[in-house]
C-alpha cells in the first residue's frame, strides 16, 4: 500500500471548520505530486453531517471515528485514538491545522508516534523528493526553509490562510468507519464543558471595513482617535491580542486565531507588528493597509500599502479627509 | 500545592542568522535576553495561585549564565526557588527532554508555562514536556483554579470565541494563554535584593543526560531567509495629508 497523506480535519461539534479545505488543497497537491492517496481522518461524536458535507470533497479516503464517548473526551483521548489509528494507516505525512486546537494536538499526536513535527508552517512542499516546510522564527521576522527526513512519519501543522484554499475536483471518497475501543484508552482529563461566545452586539466579522489597533497605541486613553477613524470611514474598530490582554478593549474585537477571523473588504492595521496568530485571522481580506513605524514588521508581508510612520499623525490625517470627502458628498 | 514555572529566555532582536554547517541549528547575534512574554503570565499566574491556595513556586530557566536575569526577576515578583538548567538548546523536543529530566529532579503538582515563545515560535516544548513526564496537559489555559484535593479545573482556549471547562487530575502542565493575569511591575529595589538570592544550576551531567541525546531528530535546515512579502507591499511616502488623500481614495475604490 502506498503511503497517503493524511489530513486531520477540524471540527466544532460536527460542523467542519475551514482550516480542513485549506489542508485538502495542500494535501491534494502534494499526494498527486507524490503519485500517492489522500486521506482524511475526521474523529468526534455526532458526525453524520460532517462526513456527508466532507464525502465528495476530492479526498480517496474518508476516515471516521465516530462514538458517543468522545463527545466530551480531552485532548488526550482523541491524541491516542489518532495516533493509534496513523500508526495503522501509517501515512507518509500528516497535515493539521495550527489553530489552537492543532497546537494542542500536533506534539502530543507526535509523541506518541514517534513523528518529526513541524508547527506554525507557512507552506510545505516537495523539493528533491524530500518535504520541505517553511515556518517562521524569532516573532516572524525570518523565515526557515527546513527538509525533513525521509522514512520517518511527519506530522506539519499549516497556519490558517498561509496557503490557498480551492475547492477539488469532486469526487466519492471510500468512507471506511474505523472502530475504536474505547475502554482501552486510558481518560485522565475530562471536559465538563463546551463553550460558545454568544454572539456580541459588535460583529468585526461581518464588517466591510475594520480599523485595527495595536501595541502601537500605548495609551488606552488613545484609542478614540482609532475609534474616531472607523466611524469616519463607516467601519469598525478591531484589535490584536495584546489590546484584550492589556484590557484596553473587549474580546469580541480581537482579530487572531485566538480571536476571530475576518475577511474584510479593508483592513487598516495601526501599530501592528503582525505575529502569525494575527495574520491568521486577517490575511484575506481583500486590501491591507499598514501603518507602522518598523518597516520590518511582520504586517507589511501581507499588507498592500505601507506607511512607515507615527500612526498618531496619519491616523487623524485619514480622519479628516474622510470627514471631509463625506461632507463633500452631502453638499 | 507546589508549581514549577518554566520561563524562557529569549533574544529581543537577532541579526546574522546563519545555518550551522550539518543544517541541525542556527547561529546568530542577539540583544539582551528577557523573559519570554508567554511564560511571563505564566509566572503571574502561578504566582496567583500560590495566593489563593498557598504553596510554593519554582522557576526554571535553561540556558547560560546570562538568561539568569529571568530567574531574577521571577525571584523579584515572589517566587520562591529558582533553577537554571545550564544547557543551550533550540530544538524544541530536545527542549523538552531536558526539561522533563529537570522536572523529574523537582517535587510539584502542577507545572506552568507559556503557549509559545517568541524565538522557535513552535508551541510544541510545554506539551511535549508532559508527554514525556507521562501527565494530563491542557492548552491555552485562561482560567485555573483548585476543584477538590487533587484536580483542578481549567479553562482552555479553543479558537473562535470557543472555550472549554476541563477537569484534570495533578500533577498536570499547563500551557497559559497570554492576559491570564496582569504583568505586574517590578520595582529596581526588589530586583537588587532578588539578585542576592541563591540561583542553583544543573548540568545535563546533573541530570544523567549525555549531549548526543539532545541532538534535534528528523529534520535539517535548508535556508533562512527574510520573509517574502506576498501583498507585494507598495510603501507610501509624503505629509500624513498627501498619504490620507491617497489611501482614502484606494479605500474608496474598494468600499
Amino acid at each position: 500500500m502506498s503511503r497517503d497523506i493524511l489530513v486531520i480535519a477540524e471540527h466544532w461539534q460536527g460542523q467542519v471548520d475551514g482550516i480542513t479545505y485549506q489542508l485538502l488543497t495542500k494535501g491534494k497537491q502534494l499526494a498527486d505530486e507524490r503519485g500517492v492517496g489522500l486521506s482524511v481522518l475526521i474523529v468526534g461524536n455526532k458526525l453524520e453531517n460532517a462526513v456527508e458535507v466532507l464525502k465528495d470533497k476530492g479526498m480517496d479516503t474518508l476516515l471516521v471515528i465516530d462514538n458517543p464517548a468522545l463527545e466530551k473526551a480531552g485532548a488526550e483521548v482523541y491524541a491516542t485514538i489518532i495516533a493509534d489509528t496513523l500508526r495503522r494507516t501509517a501515512p507518509e505525512l500528516v497535515l493539521i491545522g495550527y489553530s489552537l486546537v492543532g497546537m494542542e494536538l500536533a506534539p502530543s499526536i507526535a509523541g506518541r508516534l514517534g513523528a518529526t513535527v513541524m508547527t506554525n508552517c507557512v507552506n510545505v512542499e516537495i523539493l528533491d523528493g524530500e518535504f520541505v516546510v517553511t515556518r517562521p522564527l524569532f516573532d516572524g521576522t525570518i523565515h526557515a526553509k527546513i527538509a525533513l527526513d525521509q522514512g520517518v512519519p511527519a506530522v506539519v501543522a499549516l497556519q490558517r490562510g498561509a496557503t490557498p484554499t480551492e475547492p477539488l475536483a469532486a469526487k466519492a471518497a471510500s468512507v471506511q468507519s474505523v472502530a475504536v475501543d474505547m475502554q482501552a484508552i486510558p481518560v485522565r482529563s475530562e471536559v465538563l464543558e463546551l463553550i460558545e461566545e454568544p454572539p456580541s452586539e459588535v460583529d468585526i466579522v461581518k464588517a466591510e471595513l475594520l480599523v485595527s489597533i495595536g501595541r502601537g497605541i500605548g495609551d488606552k486613553e488613545k484609542i478614540t482617535i482609532i475609534e474616531d477613524l472607523a466611524q469616519a470611514l463607516g467601519g469598525l474598530m478591531a484589535c490584536s491580542r495584546p489590546l484584550v490582554d492589556l484590557g484596553f478593549l473587549p474580546r469580541e474585537r480581537q482579530v487572531g486565531a485566538s480571536g476571530k477571523i475576518v475577511a474584510p473588504k479593508v483592513y487598516i492595521a495601526c501599530g501592528i507588528s503582525g505575529a502569525s496568530q494575527h495574520l491568521t485571522g486577517m490575511s484575506d481580506a481583500k486590501m491591507v493597509i499598514a501603518i507602522n513605524k518598523d518597516p520590518n514588521a511582520p504586517i507589511y508581508q501581507v499588507a498592500h500599502y505601507g506607511v512607515v510612520a507615527d500612526l498618531f499623525g496619519i491616523v487623524p490625517a485619514l480622519t479628516e479627509a474622510a470627514k471631509n470627502a463625506d461632507s463633500e458628498a452631502v453638499s | 500545592m507546589k508549581i514549577a514555572v518554566l520561563c524562557k529566555a529569549v533574544a529581543g532582536e537577532v541579526s546574522e542568522v546563519k545555518i550551522v554547517p550539518g543544517g541541525k541549528a542556527l547561529q546568530y547575534q542577539s540583544q539582551l535576553l528577557n523573559i519570554n512574554e508567554c511564560d511571563e503570565y505564566a509566572l503571574e499566574e502561578a504566582l496567583a495561585l500560590k495566593r489563593a491556595y498557598g504553596g510554593e513556586v519554582t522557576v526554571l530557566t535553561m540556558g547560560s549564565i546570562t538568561t539568569q536575569n529571568v530567574l531574577y526577576l521571577a525571584l523579584a515578583k515572589g517566587a520562591d526557588k529558582a533553577l537554571r538548567i545550564d544547557a543551550q538548546i533550540q530544538d524544541s523536543q530536545a527542549a523538552s527532554i531536558v526539561l522533563a529530566a529537570a522536572l523529574r529532579t523537582l517535587e510539584f503538582d502542577l507545572v506552568l508555562m507559556g503557549t509559545q515563545s517568541r524565538d522557535t515560535l513552535s508551541g510544541l516544548a510545554g506539551i511535549a514536556t508532559a508527554e514525556r513526564l507521562g501527565i494530563p496537559f491542557a492548552f491555552a489555559v485562561t482560567q485555573v483554579e483548585m476543584d477538590g484535593e487533587r484536580s483542578i479545573k481549567v479553562r482552555k482556549e479553543l479558537g473562535g470565541g470557543r472555550s472549554a471547562d476541563v477537569k484534570l487530575p495533578l500533577p498536570a502542565l499547563l500551557c497559559v494563554q497570554t492576559g491570564i493575569q496582569p504583568l505586574t511591575y517590578v520595582p529596581p529595589a526588589r530586583m537588587t535584593r532578588a539578585r542576592q538570592q541563591p540561583v542553583r544550576s544543573r548540568s545535563l551531567g546533573d541530570l544523567g543526560l549525555t549531549e548526543d541525546q539532545i541532538v534535534p531528530q528528523g529534520y535539517r535546515f535548508l535556508r533562512v531567509f527574510p520573509p517574502e512579502r506576498t501583498g507585494h507591499v507598495q510603501f507610501l511616502e509624503g505629509s500624513p495629508q498627501e498619504v490620507a488623500a491617497t489611501l482614502l481614495a484606494k479605500i474608496k475604490e474598494v468600499v
